[in-house]
């Protein structure tokens, strides 16, 4: 199970060694081999996903319950981070707009362009990465410590078939409904901190004339590719944990910062496909 | 609880939910408030492991650096692409520069490496308390007469501060090199009239203070709440995986909170 | 029926060294050992859940390591398997886990599992257990459970993996009385890994001692307990003195 982490201690066991120049850049090969074995054991766990959710054999409620799970757990986190940011956002913004020009009148409709094309749906990931990643990986690392993922193999259960999959699916839909709700949630915020420090009237703040088809597919994409790749992300660094309850542990941790990356690496991409292709 | 509301009453059960969450919050806050207090009073006598200091600040400083440096070049890059429309639609080359730098040393610096780090280094943090709650390591400690707070906490504490800020430091300045050159390859936007954007007078050392501010308070809240959760740790396995939970989710609400505290309380 | 040829595995440092060990059919077969000389990693190398640097699986004279996967599902039918922690699955009731292999690899009605399902707690003396969630559960009781799941598909192999751990001696000898009746009742190929091996070798028809990833004893009960073997006879007499 090569993963970054674990060539990143032995960057620093060789740099005690006191030969720095040429164990850091072993270092940085056997980083760049690490993170390109895990890449590659991690797309095979996205393909086998893909795969299972055609092919695979249908568990009566196990999407539903995992939808819940996520939602339920998630709902009142993300509503008030969003909230919060739709505050400072605002309140930023605004700040900085008056030192170059007078006028907030387009603060409003600038926002929420934002908040549709990127800020809604990237941040609730976020969120999401580090409260479901970090649940799906500890709950599947349990499950490798204590053997029960050997026992689904000998019944013939793919784990990743019958653990990841529900995940996936359920994560897909509930990621575009919680953006959904946590961002109006945040548009909200987002209004009451103009009116409140800046004194925009809300007819004036509510204005969709800058969001377009290419925000909203761009934001929708977003929400879909986030949603795929948390739990494929996480169940994969669930699924190789090993020793014990330290390793549950470890792999908890890997969860959080590998999918916290995926989603930065996903947001450049899409964000530069989007321009790319609607141009802005 | 249950004595003064009756259980069986299902039009008091949201009530009930909203009390026992309430009751939940007010719980880790006031443990997070009293370890505060526990460790400041080390901090003044300068009482903590100095080895284990060391050993910290390598562990969570040098190996954080991959992190930092992803997230702080894709986020310049992602800045550089949403503003693309604003900068296209008014022609206003010459503000790219301002905006990214506002946005990056105000906000998007301190708060995302706070956010990416929480993963990193409070999990981790917590991950390594707890596992030494569930096999009894700090007992053994107390037994021997150590100080778990000396010890493990208070040197934790200060790395985790000084790994954030610093960090941040890295990070605001790699995102505005990302989004120079960023805004070269998407908008044509020279470097060099990028750099005169931040370092025009719409920019001011307040600026780079109120970010760093920040981040020092990110860095306090995220070491609180890592070592609470993982000193609190019960129940083996399970336990230290919910304590992870715990504190990622303490961690990125309190630093939502209190970034917009902060950055009313000093403009 | 079980035959091991030459198997090879290390992790960073090696676990088994060439090991030959042939399980006739019918039989209940003991492999005891000190801690860590590879018993378990064994077990899970028979069915293919860790892979062997060198060596063959045959079972039933089929070659388990070079089968693609959808014949490994197949095959895994044929294996029963407790786990050494039992491996519960925690989300599920009692009667959803033992329920759950039949599911997976019988094409059996609803009303014939729930028949097999109480036949088997009530073998394993828990009935009426249905609808518990594992976690309610006493370590004995867990085990006793793990028994009924392994058992239930009646494959003609079934592995235990320490079916006695942590247990007190009394539940501990009703299991290995327990797994002795299903063994005999089946006609089934059992092998079984246990420390607790006063007790096992009480019912067991054959040993086999693995030491330092070496099988070095295979033999009769009787064998085993007359054995001149240092190793051996230090480690089924319980004698703190000597090479081990």
């Amino acid at each position: 199970m090569a993963v970054p982490d674990d060539n990143a201690s032995s960057v620093g066991q060789l740099e005690e060694t006191g030969e720095a120049p040429r164990s850091l850049l072993g270092g940085l090969g056997a980083l760049v081999i690490g993170a390109l074995d895990a890449a590659k054991a991690q797309y095979s766990v996205f393909v086998k996903t893909l795969y299972f959710t055609v092919r695979g054999a249908p568990q009566k409620g196990a999407v539903v319950r995992q939808m819940y799970e996520i939602g339920n757990r998630s709902l009142v986190f993300l509503c008030v981070v969003q909230a919060f940011l739709g505050l400072i956002i605002v309140y930023q913004a605004g700040l900085q707009t008056l030192r170059v020009v007078p006028d907030l009148t387009l603060l409003g409709a600038t926002f929420l362009e934002l908040l549709v094309k990127d800020l809604a749906a990237s941040i609730c990931a976020l969120m999401l990465a580090t409260r479901v990643g970090a649940g799906i990986a500890a709950e599947i690392g349990s499950m490798v410590v204590t053997e029960q993922v050997d026992a689904l193999r000998m019944c013939a259960a793919d784990p990743v078939d019958y653990l990841i999959k529900p995940r996936f699916l359920a994560s897909i839909i509930m990621t575009v409904v919680l953006v959904m709700v946590a961002g109006t949630v945040g548009y909200f915020a987002g209004m009451g901190s103009g009116y409140a420090f800046f004194g925009i009237a809300p007819k004036t703040f509510v204005n969709f004339s800058l969001v377009d088809f290419g925000d909203l597919t761009v934001g929708l994409t977003k929400c879909v590719a986030y949603g795929a790749a948390i739990p494929v992300v996480s169940g994969y660094c669930g699924l190789s944990t090993f020793g014990g309850s330290e390793g549950v542990g470890w792999a908890t941790t890997r969860a959080v910062v590998n999918s916290s990356l995926t989603v930065i690496v996903l947001n450049f991409f899409i964000s530069g496909a989007g321009f790319v292709i609607f141009g802005g | 609880m249950s004595s003064t509301t009756s259980p069986s009453n299902p039009a008091m059960a949201p009530l009930r939910a909203i009390g026992g969450s309430f009751l939940a919050a007010s719980e880790v806050v006031g443990g997070m408030g009293v370890l505060f207090g526990r460790i400041t009073t080390r901090l003044v006598r300068l009482r903590f492991d100095r080895t284990e200091l060391v050993t910290n600040m390598y562990k969570m400083g040098v190996k954080s650096l991959p992190i930092v440096i992803i997230t702080a070049i894709f986020t310049g890059g992602i800045m550089v692409i949403q503003a693309a429309p604003i900068v296209q639609r008014y022609g206003a080359q010459g503000l790219l520069g301002w905006a990214a730098g506002f946005t990056t040393l105000r906000e998007l610096g301190p708060l995302l490496t706070a956010l990416m780090l929480s993963g990193r280094i409070g999990a981790n943090n917590t991950a390594e308390l707890g596992t030494m709650v569930v096999t009894e390591q700090i007992d053994a400690l107390r037994a021997l007469a150590i100080d778990p707070i000396s010890f493990l906490i208070v040197p934790r504490f200060i790395a985790i501060v000084v790994t954030i800020f610093l960090s941040t430091v890295f990070s605001d300045a790699l995102a505005l090199i990302g989004a120079a050159y960023a805004g070269l390859a998407i908008l044509g936007v020279d470097p060099v009239v990028f750099y005169n954007g931040v370092s025009s007078g719409l920019l001011g050392v307040g600026d780079v203070f109120h970010g760093l501010t920040k981040s020092i308070v990110f860095g306090m809240i995220m070491a609180l709440s890592s070592c609470q959760f993982g000193i609190a740790t019960s129940g083996g396995a399970p336990g230290v995986g919910r304590a992870v939970n715990a504190t990622v989710v303490v961690t990125a609400a309190g630093v939502f909170v209190l970034d917009y505290l902060v950055s009313f309380a000093i403009g | 029926m079980i035959r091991l040829e030459g198997i090879s595995k290390s992790f960073e440092r090696p676990v088994l060294k060439n090991v030959d060990l042939h399980v006739p059919e019918g039989c209940l077969y003991g492999l005891i050992g000190p801690g860590a000389s590879g018993k378990s990693v064994l077990l899970k190398i028979i069915t293919a859940l860790i892979r062997p640097e060198a060596g063959k699986v045959l079972i039933g004279g089929r070659d388990v390591l070079t089968m693609p996967d959808l014949e490994l599902h197949e095959f895994r039918k044929g294996i029963g398997m407790l786990f050494q922690n039992n491996a519960l699955f925690d989300f599920m009731t009692v009667y959803e886990n033992i329920a759950f292999p039949m599911r997976r690899l019988l094409d059996l009605s609803e009303d014939e599992i729930r028949e097999r399902i109480a036949e088997r707690l009530k073998i394993v003396s828990l009935p009426g257990f249905e609808e518990r969630m594992p976690a309610g559960l006493s370590g004995g009781q867990k085990k006793r459970i793990g028994v009924a799941r392994a058992t239930v598909t009646q494959a003609p192999v079934v592995l235990y993996d320490e079916p006695a751990a942590g247990l007190d001696p009394v539940t501990s000898q009703r299991i290995f009385d327990l797994l002795r009746a299903e063994q005999q009742a089946a006609g089934a190929t059992v092998l079984m890994v246990s420390s607790d091996l006063d007790r096992m070798l009480t019912v067991t028809d054959r040993v086999g001692m693995m030491y330092r990833g070496e099988l070095i004893f295979d033999g009769t009960t009787e064998e085993a307990y007359a054995s001149s073997d240092p190793y051996v006879h230090q480690f089924v007499h319980g004698i703190p003195e000597g090479p081990l």
